[in-house]
This record gives C-alpha cells, structure tokens and sequence, in this order.
C-alpha cells in the first residue's frame, strides 16, 4: 500500500452556507438559462439543506409558508405546474402560452413534500387528469400540452419518470384513486422498448443507455410497482423480469470509472476534427482492419489494465460507456442501485473519496468535474450520492424519491394511500432478490 | 431606459414585468437589465398572442439569451407556421444557436419539429450534424436527433458507412455503437408499434447480417481488446438471434486463457468467458474468471464480482 493518504470529510457546515446562500439570495446571472427550470433549482435546494438537517432549523416557519406560497403561485388553474412566473401575465389576463409543465410539477409536489406544507392547496384533481391527457399512445409522455391539445415535447423517459412520480404523490385517498387513470401498462411497455442492448436504459427506443435515463425508467417501474418480485420471477402481472435486473445491475456497476479527466477519454489521438462531409465517407462497406490500433491498445501490454491501490482510491461514475466521470452520475447510477437494494455493489470508499477530495469545492456545494465551482444541481446529487451510501452526516434519502425519509414518511403520514402499498422502496422488492 | 422601451417599433406595448409574488421566492435569479426588458415584452406579445416579425425577433433574443426556455420556443414554432416563414432560414439560424449551446436539447426538439414541416431533406444537413459531431463526437441530442431523421426521410443506405467512417475515428465512440445498432435493427420496424424491443430475441434478422455484424465486431476487438462498447455490441448481436455466447468462446480466450493469468489483455474477455464457463456448466472455471476480474483485472468492481461468483454457489458443489 502506498503512504497512508488523508482523505477529505464532508465539510458539513460549508455546504449548508452555500445553500443558505442559493435560499436566500439572488442565483448568479449564469442561472438565467435554468429560469424556466426554476421549480427543480427550488427543488434542489430545499432537499439538500432538508438532508443535511438544516431547513427547519436554519429557516423559520413563515419563511417555509413563503416558500410554500410561491410554488403555490406557479400552480395552473386547469392542473399542474409551471417552471417558474416567467409566463404569467395575470389572471384577468391569462395568456395562452402560460401553460403548465409536468417536470415542474413533479418539483412542486416533491419540494411541498420536503416542505410538509401547501400539498393540500394543489388540485390533485385537475392535475392528475391533465397528467392522463399528456400521456401518448404509444405510452410516452409529452411535457406539457399546447394549442389544441396537441401534447408537445420530445419522447424522454425523464417524462416518464416525473409523471409516474407526480401519480404517486397525488393518487392517493377514495376520491383520487376514483380519477381516470393512466396507461400504466403502456407506459411499462414503452420503458420496455428503451431498454437497450447493453442492459441500461435510454432516452427512448433505440436511444443510447444513459445513466439519467436509467434512473428514470426504473424509477418509474419503482413507484409504478412493476419490477419483480422475486428472483424466480418470470414476466408476469406486467412487470419486468428479474433477468432485466441483473443486466441493469451490471450495466450500472460498469459505470464506475477511474476516467477523471477529459485527457483520460482514450484515445482521440487526432487533435484536428475530422472532415466528416458527406463527400469524405468511404466508398465501401469495410469489414476486415477497418479500425486503426489506438494509442491506448498499442501502449497496453499484457496485464497493463491492471490498477495499483493508489489508482483505485478515486473511482466516480460516468453516465455511458466510455464517458469520463462526473458528479451527477453517482447519484444517478447509485440512487438507482439504491431502488433496488444494490447500493453495496459500488465500491463506496472509492466514489466517496471521489466526491469529497476532487469534486466537493471549499466553499461548499459540489462541481461536475474535479476542480470545478459548484453548482445547485451537481451540489444536490453529490450529497444525494453520499446519503444513499448511508452517510452518518446526513438523513436517510430514498433514492426513487431524492427525498428525505423522513419527509417521505410525515408526507404518507398526511395522505395515505388506500391501496395497499409496499410498491416503493423495494419494501419486498429487491431485499429478497440476492 | 432600454433596448425596447427606446425603440419606435415597440411604443404601442406596455411591457408585462414579473410578478414573483410575495417575499420568498424560491431560486430567484439575477437578471440583466437586458433580460428582464426583453421578458417584459414578451409577457405582452404573448397576451395579445401577437404574431410579427417582431415578436419573432424578440423570441430569437430571448433564446440567445436563456435557450432552455421552453415556452419561447413553441411561441417561435407557432409564429414561424403561421407567418409562413422560410424554414431553411430558420435552420440556418438554429445551426448557429446550436453550434453556441451544444449540451442544449430544446434547440434540437425545434429542429425537429421544423423539420417535419419541410417535404424533402435539405441538402447541408448532414454535413451540419457532422459539423455537430466533430465538436463533440458523442452529443446525445445530436444522436436522437439522427435517428429521428434517418427514419422521417428514410436515409437508411448511407447510414452504416458514415457511422464506420466515426468508428474508424474512434473505435470507443458507444454512441456511434449505437447507432448502428439502430441502424440495422430498427431498419424493418415501425415506431408506432410496441414491438420495439431493443434487446430482445428477433428471429426475423437475416443470419447474413448477423454474421457481418459478428464480423465487424471481432474485427474492431481485435485492435482495441479492452474496450467495452463493441463486447456489449456482440453480447447484444448474439441475444439478438438467441445465439449462445459459447459460439465465440475460442475468439474470447485469445485475450483471456485462464492458464495464462498474467497475459490476460481484455476484462471484458474475462467477463464475457465466466457467462461461457457458467453455460457450460464449468462453474470452477466461472468462478476462476470472476475472480481474476475482483482481484486483479477490474478490482474497482470486486463487490460485483464477488457477487456473481456468490449466484454460482461453488461452495454447495464443493461441500
Ligand atoms: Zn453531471
């Protein structure tokens, strides 16, 4: 072993400053191009200072009330929620461009979650059936509906996820559970459809797996109560097999990563950008010794992978195959580990070595890359990373949520669902599954 | 003061300011003058639903400015339509937009949602997206955008050479991988459908291709070994058409021969190896594999590995 290395903490008390500052004071200019995107920023920052312990200590109750109104504010008359004030033109005055948006919903819900305060003001009715009206029929959803009720927005299982979860917040008590439901079955189907080749989930069918996304479609299968069971299960009651969890487990250990830096990225040896113009492509259909050796390959002689222990202390997460690592990604691909009791299949020291000593910054807040300044949502999913390795610094979260447990439970405590539950957070799920 | 309450062409409107509501807004962001002008504005354009050139220049500013906002671009999007406008001009100008804010996906839903709009495929945007692509090789916007494209204009035949031409840039690029992986399986299938599947067994794949995929496959191994996308390319190419992973166990052990521990050069190799031992029935030889991977060639895994070897249970063989 190499000289004992100090490893850097968790520098608690930095971080709730910087997101004391994020409440509490102007967002950098910088922020401008997430204005639409608002209620996730104000999401962020309510459930991180809620899992380092600080909101309801470093906040006062009217000060929460305050928050609690503004989302409020953002809530549309016909259901659900916009991003943020900027389309509103007031109510005598309403514009028809001032429409809700279903990520900015499943914000709102999750931070009056965090919050205990204001869920009893949203329309659960009216929002649960415009939720219904963006689903598509091929299962997907949209993000918001426009002229004419035509659903707009890409096919993005983000979407997905955020109206599975906006149901399980709102669908709950004998008046809601009489709502018209969603397709649940066809949304399952389309998650289906975008599991790829490589076991992860993408943005669509045929898209690339992607660790967002995976978090997304399993999250989505999580709340919807559609992953199996047990180990012995096969494809049945519409849920996914327990061989679609081994090779999503698989897929999402693979994206643990000692590639820091861009310059690990192999092994783009040409500095020039390549004349890819449609008159360059090659006539012929190659087969044989198409590939030039990389430097990569060319410099690995045998046993060359291997790693010495000093390599292996930081180890992060990338988001695709042969990506570079990046602070979100621990999160994404170890909250989703967490959904299905998996979490313990990460090498903990190595990712947690690479969160405190390279990405988290000293004033507090984490960055994407090493070396980088913070930002909210880097800052989030860092600390979200660390509490779903069971960090003693910091609540319990649960990873289909990003919620604290606690809120969680006080939230379930005030709206019970009638329906048997046991769906969320692998209660039977994946404990029995290894 | 400002850039629209100082113009002539806009002294007919009385901008709309944002209304935060009360004291506590939540991730209230510190506007330039410039921002906050040009928003005012376009609270007042879109209560009239105004449609003009001028609205529509202000929508461009805004999205110079904060292209994330989604509102602003079906604004735009409506506006173009109504106004007929000439939308190979709008392209090149979403070019330059998108060449600005490469990690931005709004601007390419955009290009879609224009694109349908426009009957044949114009002629420079392929070399555009190549120009997105020499910037940043695997732009996932870009891709689902490609796909979307190939498939609206039918662009199947020249697909595969152009992807083996970024293959042959960088044969670890997974997101060129992937697409060819749609490129040759996604060919004969309708999106509308469920059928979809991804991954699943499809008896209906010509073995013709499936061989020139195996092919292609081994060939691109054979100079990087230790590269992960094209061992899940081949994984998925055999699933495919329920091919046994056992049909490639010779190719496999010419980078991982458990009798020669140190001269294993592909983990991947390994891996792929403990699934043809474990098929086999060779749960020793498995278990040899993943344990060669948890402690010499892929330890930052190791509690995975050790997982796996647990799912064998060579100690109730053993015993
Ligand atoms: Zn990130």
């Amino acid at each position: 072993m190499p000289a004992s290395i100090t490893h850097a903490s968790l520098n608690k008390e930095k971080h709730v400053k910087y997101w004391l500052r994020c409440l509490k004071t102007y967002l950098p200019n910088a922020y401008t191009s997430n204005e639409a995107q608002r209620m996730s920023l104000a999401f962020f920052i309510l459930s991180a200072l809620d899992i380092l312990g600080a909101l309801h200590t470093k906040t006062t109750a009217s000060e929460r009330a305050g928050y609690a109104n503004w989302i409020l504010r953002c809530q549309h008359p016909d259901g659900g929620f916009r991003g943020f004030t900027g389309t509103m033109t007031g109510d005598e005055n309403r514009n028809e461009w001032d429409a809700a948006n279903l990520a900015a919903t499943y914000f709102a819900c999750a931070s009056l979650a965090v919050l205990g305060d204001g869920m009893e003001r949203v329309r659960r009715r009216e929002c649960l059936e415009w939720v219904r009206r963006l689903q598509r029929a091929n299962g997907s959803f949209g993000e918001g509906i426009g002229k004419e009720g035509v659903v707009e927005g890409a096919e993005d299982m983000r979407f997905c996820y955020v109206a599975a979860v906006t149901r399980w917040f709102l669908r709950r008590g004998e008046d809601m559970e009489k709502v018209e439901d969603i397709d649940v079955e066809g949304l399952v189907k389309w998650i289906e459809a975008s599991v790829t080749y490589e076991g992860g989930i993408a943005q669509g069918p045929f898209h690339e797996a992607h660790a967002g996304y995976t978090y997304s479609g399993v999250g989505a299968l999580m709340v919807l109560g559609k992953l199996p069971r047990r180990t012995s299960d096969s494809k049945d009651e519409g849920r996914m097999s327990a061989e679609f969890v081994e090779s999503v487990t698989k897929w999402l250990v693979l994206r643990q990563t000692l590639m820091l830096h861009e310059e690990d990225e192999l092994p783009m040896a040409d500095e020039e950008p390549p004349d890819t113009t449609l008159e360059s492509f090659p006539p012929t259909f190659h087969v044989q010794g198409a590939f030039p050796v990389s430097v990569a390959d060319a410099i690995l002689p045998n046993g060359l992978i291997e790693m010495s222990p000093h390599d292996l202390q930081w180890a992060g997460f990338n988001g695709r195959c042969n990506k570079v690592a990046d602070t979100c990604y621990a999160f994404w691909v170890g909250g989703t580990l967490g959904m299905l009791n998996r979490e313990h299949l990460q090498d903990f020291n190595a990712i947690r070595h690479y969160l405190l000593d390279k990405a988290q910054h000293m004033i507090g807040g984490f960055g994407k890359l090493p070396g980088d300044v913070p930002d909210i949502l880097h800052s989030n999913l860092g600390l979200a990373a660390l509490a779903i390795m069971h960090d003693p610094d910091l609540k319990s979260i649960d990873p289909t949520l990003c919620i604290s447990l606690s809120a969680k439970e006080n939230f379930e405590k005030s709206f019970p669902s009638q329906q048997a539950r046991g769906n969320l957070h692998g209660s039977n799920t994946a404990k029995s599954m290894h | 003061m400002g850039k629209y309450s100082d113009s002539d062409e806009w002294v007919d409107v009385v901008p709309i300011p944002q209304d935060d509501g009360g004291p506590n807004p939540l991730a209230a962001i510190a506007y330039t003058e410039e921002y906050s002008e040009a928003m005012s504005y376009l609270r007042a354009a879109m209560a009239k639903n105004e449609k003009s050139d001028r609205a529509l220049k202000l929508t461009e500013e805004i999205i110079r400015m904060n292209p994330a906002h989604y509102t602003v671009w079906l604004y735009r999007a409506d506006m173009l339509f109504s106004l007929q406008k000439d939308l190979l001009e709008e392209l090149e100008w979403l070019n330059t937009v998108a060449l600005k804010h490469t990690k931005n996906f709004q601007i390419w839903h955009h290009r879609q949602v224009v694109m349908s709009h426009i009957p044949t495929l114009p002629p420079r945007e392929t070399a555009f997206l190549a120009l997105m692509f020499a910037k940043d090789a695997k732009n996932y916007h870009v891709w689902s955008y490609r796909q979307w494209l190939v498939r609206h204009f039918s662009l199947w035949d020249s697909e595969l050479p152009y992807i083996e031409s970024l293959l042959q840039i960088d044969v670890r690029n997974n997101s060129a991988w992937n697409h060819r992986w749609f490129v040759v399986f996604a060919r004969h299938t309708d999106s509308k459908k469920h059928s979809i599947k991804n991954g699943d067994a499809d008896s209906d794949v010509p073995l013709e291709i499936i061989e020139r995929e195996v092919e292609y496959t081994k060939a691109a191994i054979s100079t990087a070994p230790q590269n992960q996308s094209p061992w899940n390319y081949l994984r998925g190419v055999l699933r495919k058409k329920g091919i046994g992973l056992v049909e490639l166990k010779g190719f496999a052990e010419q980078y991982a021969d458990l009798e020669k521990e140190d001269e294993v050069r592909s983990s991947h190799a390994l891996d792929f190896l403990a699934d043809v031992y474990a098929a086999e029935e060779h749960k020793e030889r498995s278990g040899k594999a993943l344990e060669l991977l948890a402690r010499r060639y892929d330890p930052i895994r190791k509690n995975y590995w050790d997982y796996r070897r647990s799912l064998l249970a060579l100690d109730q063989v053993s015993a």
